[in-house]
């Protein structure tokens, strides 16, 4: 178990070339060792490349890359002891369940003793007990990613657990469970987790931190609270939260005020150091509330639709020829034609050239 | 329709067997028949067209001294020739193929798929071309006209079909297999023998088969390389060939010819229904 920091880490895949395109752009990022974080982003967005270079898979262009501040740039992938899990499931078809799981404790020549114990103890958190003796490439997709977690929960001894979409292959039902299994290796092993996904939910209720990236970057680092209620960028209000945050094209109008459609809103945030006259106002659909009366803080939209979705209803409405969602509870009435709707303050960010004021 | 359809199947299918069997039918009578048997018209079936006998079958085994053929060293020779220049190829081609699979290798305008090209250009070229570069080449070590010479021979001529069907196989092996084993704690060499290369017996198995058929089969430069010392099986079997053709050793010589390659693809063909040369990995 290690504090993972990346210094300046950069990385292009053709660096030689004039226009270098950065698939990883430069950034420093420390991750606390027993943390429990996600990376969290689009297809594309630098996620893998950077799981790679902390694995040692990929050799970053520029930077430097410190477990418990040594070096190990240039060390090789078994020299980190550092375990991964892939997208797809990877097992070694000629060996056997059981062989799988101690393969990474076999090459690290640990006491057959201890062997023994770590696999019994991983076979039994996921479920694997009676499979042990089967051969692997005779497993089901999801049994087989099964045991690539397994291999990568065997050594309790290393740096970080680093996991590429483990999930995707697997059932819902057994997702979520394995979802929660993780979570509790983590607080019993205190191992550093990090769990690359594009799917918010699975980041939401597995990680501490949660890590945004968009085109190579990362763009915000929080809390699922932190990036809920205070999107730093447009970009994170889209990705973050179903349906995305709401967001409107608004004029300063003071020191605390925009206005768009002839509505003023209040926000909490200070608008006073603002070069832009143009903005933009977010808010997300949980916290804009439909009243009987118009008064502070709310517009007139038309209702365009309203959605049962279960648990909650989906109501799509427009104002000034922008569309606001609203999420409200399943017994709540809502008129089919105009309706108020209030923006409380405290939950309206202000955006100054997509970034958060 | 679908009764049709089905009368079709099993017409083309039988046609199609007739041909294959029917050549092999033909031999196995004819090496059961003698001088008069061949001589006197055609026939087909022994103890109702022709009495048979085990003269062509004697012949193989005697020596010319006695009248015999004695194709039993040219057969011990084909089979240790095969099978040494097949190993070595494979063993050389699987490690060559790895290399072209996963390394980047850049010279000049050279890259990894220029070399694998390059292997394989080695087949293009028509065998008549390489023969006198070879005779040249294995006549100046003194290689002409031995084993040693043949296997060398031969594996130049079976690499390029082993690193052209293991290149391929290992393009297809996922790469996550390899960094799955270095992450676990494998050096690379580890990561190929403990992982990958268990996990590719059955494209080694494929090659295999492909590189002892080829070696198996070729006559001509077996021909051109050997004089007295060393005869290879074709060989012996076309000298058998005189101004009477002694058509039941001829045909007794190419049925023990083509057993071996008939056990090889029995063997292969049982691990082929199994569906182990196929989707091996995930």
């Amino acid at each position: 178990m290690a504090k993972i920091e990346l210094q300046n880490i950069a990385h292009s895949y053709n660096p030689q070339a004039a226009d270098k395109a950065y698939a990883l752009n430069p950034f420093n990022m420390t991750w606390v060792d027993g943390g429990r974080y996600a990376i969290l982003g689009p297809s594309g967005c630098g996620k893998t490349t950077m799981l790679n270079i902390m694995s040692g898979i990929v050799q970053p262009s520029e930077g430097k890359l410190l477990f418990n501040d040594v070096d190990v740039t240039k060390l090789s992938t078994s020299e980190r002891n550092i375990a991964q899990v892939f997208q797809f499931p990877v097992i070694y078809g000629t060996m056997s369940v059981e062989q799988n799981l101690a393969f990474p404790l076999v090459c690290r020549n640990f006491e057959k003793a201890v062997i023994v114990a770590k696999v019994q103890e991983v076979a039994g958190a996921l479920s694997l007990e009676g499979l042990l003796k089967k051969s692997a490439s005779k497993l089901t997709a999801d049994q087989k990613q099964l045991i690539s977690l397994g291999r990568g929960l065997v050594r309790d001894d290393v740096a970080a657990v680093l996991m590429d979409e483990p999930l995707t292959v697997i059932d819902p039902d057994l997702k979520f469970r394995l979802r929660r299994q993780l979570k509790e290796i983590n607080q019993k092993y205190r191992s550093t987790l990090i769990y690359v996904t594009h799917d918010q939910n699975e980041a939401m209720t597995f990680a501490e931190n949660i890590i945004v990236m968009d085109a190579g970057s990362i763009v915000q680092v929080g809390s699922p609270s932190e990036l809920f209620e205070r999107p730093k960028t447009t970009f994170v209000g889209y990705f973050i939260g179903a349906p995305a945050m709401n967001f409107f094209e608004c004029k300063l109008e003071g020191s605390h005020n925009v206005s768009f459609g002839g509505a003023s809103i209040i926000t909490e945030t200070d608008l006073s150091k603002t070069g832009e006259a143009t903005l933009k106002l977010g808010i997300r659909s949980e916290y804009i509330r439909i009243v009987e009366t118009a008064g502070i803080n709310t517009i007139k939209a038309q209702v365009q639709r309203v959605e049962d979705l279960g648990t909650h209803k989906l109501v799509s409405a427009i104002f000034d020829n922008q569309n606001v969602k609203i999420k409200v509870k399943r017994d709540q009435e809502v008129p089919l034609d105009s309706v108020s709707l209030e923006f409380p303050a405290r939950h309206c960010c202000v955006y100054e050239k997509e970034q958060l004021i | 329709m679908g009764l049709l359809y089905t009368c079709l199947k099993y017409l083309v299918v039988s046609l199609w067997s007739i041909f294959v069997i029917a050549p092999f039918l033909w031999a196995i009578s004819t090496s059961f028949k003698d001088f008069q048997s061949v001589t006197n018209g055609a026939t087909y079936i022994p103890w109702v067209d022709f009495e048979p006998t085990l003269e062509g079958w004697r012949a193989l085994w005697k020596s010319p001294a006695k009248g015999g053929v004695d194709i039993v060293e040219p057969f011990f020779n084909s089979i240790f020739v095969t099978c040494a220049g097949s190993l070595i190829s494979i063993l050389l081609g699987t490690l060559a193929a790895y290399a072209l699979s996963r390394f980047t290798f850049k010279a000049g305008f050279i890259r990894n798929s220029d070399i694998t090209f390059f292997f394989i250009s080695q087949r293009i070229m028509p065998p008549v071309v390489l023969a006198i570069p070879f005779f040249i080449m294995l006549g100046k070590f003194a290689l002409l006209d031995t084993l040693l010479g043949l296997i060398v021979v031969y594996i130049v001529l079976l690499m390029p079909i082993a690193v052209w069907i293991m290149v391929d196989f290992f393009n297809k092996v996922p790469r996550e297999i390899d960094e799955t084993a270095l992450i676990d704690g494998c050096n690379p060499y580890q990561a190929f023998y403990k992982v990958v290369l268990p996990n590719s017996i059955p494209g080694i198995i494929v090659a295999g088969m492909f590189c002892l058929i080829f070696g198996w089969t070729d006559f001509f430069f077996s021909f051109i390389l050997t004089f007295t010392e060393v005869q290879l099986l074709p060989v012996a079997i076309v000298a058998l060939n005189s101004s009477i053709t002694p058509w039941w050793s001829l045909s007794a010589a190419a049925l023990v010819s083509v057993a071996p390659l008939i056990a090889v693809a029995f063997v292969v063909e049982r691990y082929l229904s199994k569906g182990n040369l196929s989707g091996a990995l995930k």
